[in-house]
């Protein structure tokens, strides 16, 4: 499902280079679960970004769905994106002045669809991850645990083939941790979603297919 | 989309209450502006109806007392003799003090079937007045010998004013009246001249009716209006002077030429204008920065917001799109809200300019406002487009 | 703690360059106009050249006649009779200056024309108002009652007729046809000054109208000299009275209205009031609406930026607030910096107003105008300012008093 090859990535400064990813090659099959461990700082999540099509290695090329990505201008990038991936995030990014039920659906605003389409597809969303009676709050009226489940509904609304989890844990305590990490392995399982999760949490990256440790911006496992 | 953008204003009313109170205010101000240019310009646009170019205007002070009406008619008829005899004079005619181009006016009513029309500016002119200015006649004719016979006083009136009361039909033979109802006594209406904007370029003229000069006038005359040939210069205004001072030895008199009291006219009618519009224009500057600011910072403030929207599928157009799209949204709120306002002077009829002005400088306001905010949000719009979300979306 | 939260005040205002400029250049801006219409205030209110006795003048200008029943209003400048035989028979005063107004006459020197504005005064006029005299003096009674035909002329007109010539006083100065001795030349009066503008003054016995005419109205107006500024209100009750009496002498016409105001209240009556009405209820409501219109987008535009500015450093005031401090004290130091950011404003607006000033000065926009600024201005200035730092301070203050401390710090 997504190929990497000799991916490198460099951050210069005036004064200073730091490489942040060194020639990292990974092989991501359809409907693998894949965990990325590492210290703060190794790289992941650049790593996570490249993947996700965010940003741009140095070096090196990736392989989403059988498509070369390197020629893509920013509006196929941002259609790919839209299509393809789904991304969740350590600190939720929900819209504080937008309903939960708006915030799940944006991803769908950018791309051809009716009100009524919008609508049925988050409300399938949030009954998948058990908010559907949450619809109308708003962001600050929920729970940490509550805001994630959001950010996934949101994530999966498009129906994406991957998606891309940076530290969807991270902010939580370890009841909701597992309820978080229960939604994503079921998402895997049933519809056959690829995810890739970044993590700090040796338990959750255990339950996952494969893990990849990073260190210095070099895979070591 | 639109629907979209319309939540996220809606649900930050409070933050953007004071924005959208800043573009409303804005909007009054540029209306109150554009309706002045408007107006303005509407009056410079119609033809100011007579030719001022050398034609001098005598002020008398002081004029001599005469117990008779004949004998200061024959004063008069003296000095009009002695006048027409210099070669460089073409024309000239005794008139009331609201000659072109002075700040006097005289008005009064005038009664047509029993409707009053009112306030009409009401001049006194003699038969070479017509000639003297080179009005534009529209219909009947100016006043001539044929009005020493008349048994009805005959007068002339202005296109407004014959719009007034007659709209397309024919003024010339009409009888009119005067303010007081109980007065019968009618006036004939011989002409029509197309409208002299006699408080220059920028005043309209309003309605207007002139009155052939009678004996009576004589006991008190303060103004001759004297057209002279172009060769005519300063030495021929010193002697013109000398000749009549004197023959009135008794009043002070001065010569000014029209053309420069044109000129003081309009620069006095403009100076509270270009005041008005320098002060408009700091306060726009003002408001613009401020605008600019304030969403230069949300900008800012909604890293976050913009960086998974291009994570999910916006691009960077389509961001900057949206940011701007939120600002033409909110002018478009107060916009509403300032249209209601504004169209109450055309409905209201307040300061009694005409509806098509309003309406004018309201089309002109609006699209003002849009501008500003679009230029004012389009460098923010295209910050927003720049944010590199791989970056925005681990600040936090 | 004052020097802390003005140096926290200098250090945020560095930190947000562009937000500073905004403000500055709003406050800057809206005080320099504000300070400028003082300044011109100012010179209507406050003793200006030759009016230096302004604050113990009065000035009888128009007589207005009025058919109470049909509107008919009939307004016009008194007569010399009127001025003489009515406000001339009050006790208190102890001069009264008597004029025309200047009426343009014509005067032609090597087919060059020159206007020449001629007020036509009593002796007295040269001992209300403080001419400084550049040549010759003034003329005296005696000449005025003989009917002299001498002449005071202004330094402008001076110049335009005679050229460079240094002494004028003696020489011949012609205007109307009629020849006049030169006997001083006068630094020229500006043409605000109503009373006092002229290019040239003469006996008024010379005048061609007739000043011995007996009826209300002609061509004059006068400037009543009190003994002190604690007789004006007294002369003023006086000529009251004695206005009360006079008959309107017509029997169309059954009230008559001339007043003795001071210099300001004249002005204020020649715009705004009407008959009885002085008018300066008119003017205070007209000329604080207008202020209020015209600060109202300023200071709508200061309170968003500043609220822009307390939102961006709500973790600042989180972190205040989680050590301790009261909403009370913020709502003090944001108020406090807001008023060290308008007194900066105010600063450059008083470099501005100066600028301002010397532009309208030099421009000659109106006859001899000179605006300066004086501490009172300044104060007012001052005054603007703060109120103007207070209000638009205000509402963000409390804004940020509100600030949840949890989500404040949870925002960076």
């Amino acid at each position: 499902m997504i190929q990497l090859k000799n991916i490198e990535k460099v951050y210069r400064t005036s004064t200073v280079e730091t490489l942040a990813l060194n020639s990292i090659s990974l092989d991501i099959a359809k409907g693998e679960f894949l965990s990325i461990m590492g210290p703060s700082g190794c790289g992941k999540s650049t790593l996570l970004n490249i993947m996700g099509l965010l940003d741009t290695p140095s070096k090196g090329s990736i392989t989403i769905d059988n498509q070369g990505t390197e020629h893509m201008k920013d509006k196929a990038l941002a259609g790919f994106r839209n299509k393809k991936l789904g991304f969740i995030f350590q600190s939720y990014h929900l819209i504080n002045d937008l309903s939960v039920l708006d915030n799940v659906e944006l991803p769908l605003l950018y791309r051809d669809s009716t009100a009524k389409e919008r609508r049925q597809l988050a409300t399938e969303a949030l009954e998948k991850v058990g908010l559907a009676n949450r619809m109308k709050h708003f962001p600050n009226q929920l729970s940490g645990g509550q805001k994630q489940r959001v950010a996934i509904a949101r994530a999966i609304v498009g129906r994406p083939e991957i998606i891309l989890a940076d530290e969807p844990t991270g902010n939580l305590d370890s009841a909701m941790g597992n309820e978080i990490m229960d939604i994503l392995m079921q998402l895997n399982e049933k519809d056959g979603t690829t995810i890739v999760m970044v993590t700090h949490d040796e338990n959750m990256a255990h339950k996952t297919h494969r893990l990849v440790r990073l260190f210095d911006g070099s895979q070591v496992q | 989309m639109f629907k979209h953008l319309f939540k996220l204003i809606w649900n930050k009313k409070k933050q953007n209450a004071l924005l959208i109170t800043e573009m409303l205010v804005s909007f009054l101000v540029m209306f109150a502006v554009f309706s002045m240019i408007v107006n303005f310009y509407h009056n410079y646009r119609t033809p100011l109806g007579f030719e001022y170019k050398n034609v001098w205007l005598i002020n008398i002070d002081n004029p001599p007392h005469f117990n008779k009406g004949d004998s200061a008619a024959m004063y008069y008829q003296n000095i009009r003799n002695v006048l027409t005899n210099m070669p460089e004079v073409k024309e000239i005619s005794y008139s009331s003090g609201n000659t072109p181009f002075t700040s006097s006016t005289m008005t009064t009513g005038y009664r047509h079937k029993s409707k009053l029309y009112s306030p009409v500016n009401f001049f006194r002119a003699e038969d070479p007045y017509d000639n003297a200015f080179d009005l534009n006649l529209l219909e009947g004719r100016w006043f001539d010998k044929r009005d020493n016979a008349a048994t009805v006083e005959p007068v002339v009136i202005n296109q407004s004013f014959k719009e007034q009361m007659f709209g397309k039909g024919k003024a010339t033979g009409q009888l009119i009246g005067g303010y007081d109802e109980k007065d019968t006594k009618k006036m004939r209406i011989v002409g029509v001249i197309a409208d002299m904007k006699d408080k220059g370029d920028f005043r309209p003229a309003g309605m207007s009716l002139y009155t052939r000069i009678d004996t009576g006038f004589f006991h008190h005359v303060g103004r001759i209006v004297v057209k002279v040939t172009p060769a005519a210069g300063a030495a021929f205004e010193g002697r013109l002077y000398k000749t009549v001072a004197n023959i009135m030895k008794e009043s002070t008199i001065g010569i000014e030429r029209f053309s420069q009291k044109r000129d003081k006219m309009n620069k006095e009618t403009l100076m509270p204008v270009v005041i008005l519009l320098i002060l408009a224009g700091f306060l726009i500057i003002n408001v613009a920065l401020g605008l600019f600011g304030v969403l230069w910072y949300n900008i800012n403030k909604r890293r976050g917001e913009i960086g998974l929207r291009r994570a999910i599928g916006a691009t960077g157009n389509s961001v900057s799109a949206q940011i701007v799209g939120e600002s033409m949204l909110l002018a478009t709120l107060s916009l509403i809200v300032g249209s209601f306002f504004a169209v109450q002077f055309p409905l209201l009829n307040v300061f009694d300019l005409p509806a098509g002005v309003y309406i004018t400088a309201m089309f002109l306001a609006i699209l003002f406002i849009y501008v500003l905010v679009l230029v004012c949000s389009l460098y923010p719009g295209r910050q927003a487009a720049a944010v590199y979300p791989a970056v925005a979306l681990h600040e936090e | 703690m004052l020097k802390n939260y003005f140096k926290i005040a200098i250090a945020v205002l560095r930190r947000r360059k562009f937000f500073t400029f905004i403000s500055l250049f709003g406050i800057s801006f809206t005080l320099t106009i504000l300070m400028v219409l003082t300044a011109f205030m100012d010179n209507i209110i406050n003793p200006t050249y030759p009016d230096m006795k302004r604050d113990r003048s009065l000035y009888i200008g128009r007589v207005e006649l009025r058919n109470t029943k049909e509107g008919w209003i009939n307004s016009s400048s008194s007569s010399f009779y009127f001025l003489t035989h009515y406000a001339g028979s009050m006790k208190r005063p102890v001069k009264m200056a008597i004029s025309s107004g200047s009426s343009s006459s014509n005067a032609y020197v090597n087919n060059k024309k020159i206007v020449v504005g001629i007020k036509y005064t009593n002796a007295d006029f040269w001992e209300v108002a403080d001419f400084d005299f550049l040549e010759g003096k003034p003329y005296t009674k005696p000449q005025v009652d003989q009917g002299q035909r001498v002449a005071v002329i202004c330094q402008s007109t001076k110049r335009d007729y005679f050229g460079d010539e240094y002494d004028v006083v003696g020489q011949y100065i012609e205007v109307d046809n009629i020849k006049y001795r030169v006997i001083g030349v006068v630094k020229d009066a500006p043409l605000s000054s109503e009373s006092y503008h002229a290019n040239m003054y003469v006996p008024y016995t010379l005048s061609k109208s007739d000043y011995k005419s007996t009826g209300h109205q002609g061509d004059f107006g006068a400037v009543v000299l009190a003994k002190s500024t604690d007789d004006i209100e007294k002369i003023q009750k006086d000529y009251d009275q004695i206005v009360n009496r006079i008959p309107t002498n017509s029997k169309e016409m059954d009230k008559l209205y001339s007043n003795a105001d001071t210099h300001f209240r004249t002005i204020v009556r020649n715009v705004f009031g009407s008959g009885p009405e002085s008018g300066f209820t008119r003017f205070l409501l007209f000329i604080s609406g207008a202020i209020f219109l015209f600060m109202l987008l300023p200071t709508i535009n200061l309170v968003n930026i500043n609220i822009t500015r307390i939102m961006e450093r709500s973790s600042e005031i989180g972190v205040r607030k989680a050590f301790g401090a009261s909403s009370k004290t913020l709502i003090y130091q944001f108020i406090v910096e807001n008023i060290i950011l308008t007194v900066i404003g105010g600063v450059f607006g008083v470099i501005f107003s100066v600028i301002t000033l010397q532009l309208i000065n030099e421009s000659g926009l109106i006859d001899g105008l000179h605006l300066t600024l004086n501490f009172t201005i300044l104060f007012y200035g001052f005054l603007t300012c703060l109120l103007f730092g207070l209000i638009s301070g205000v509402y963000p203050a409390w804004r940020m008093s509100k600030l949840n401390v949890v989500r404040a710090l949870k925002a960076q």
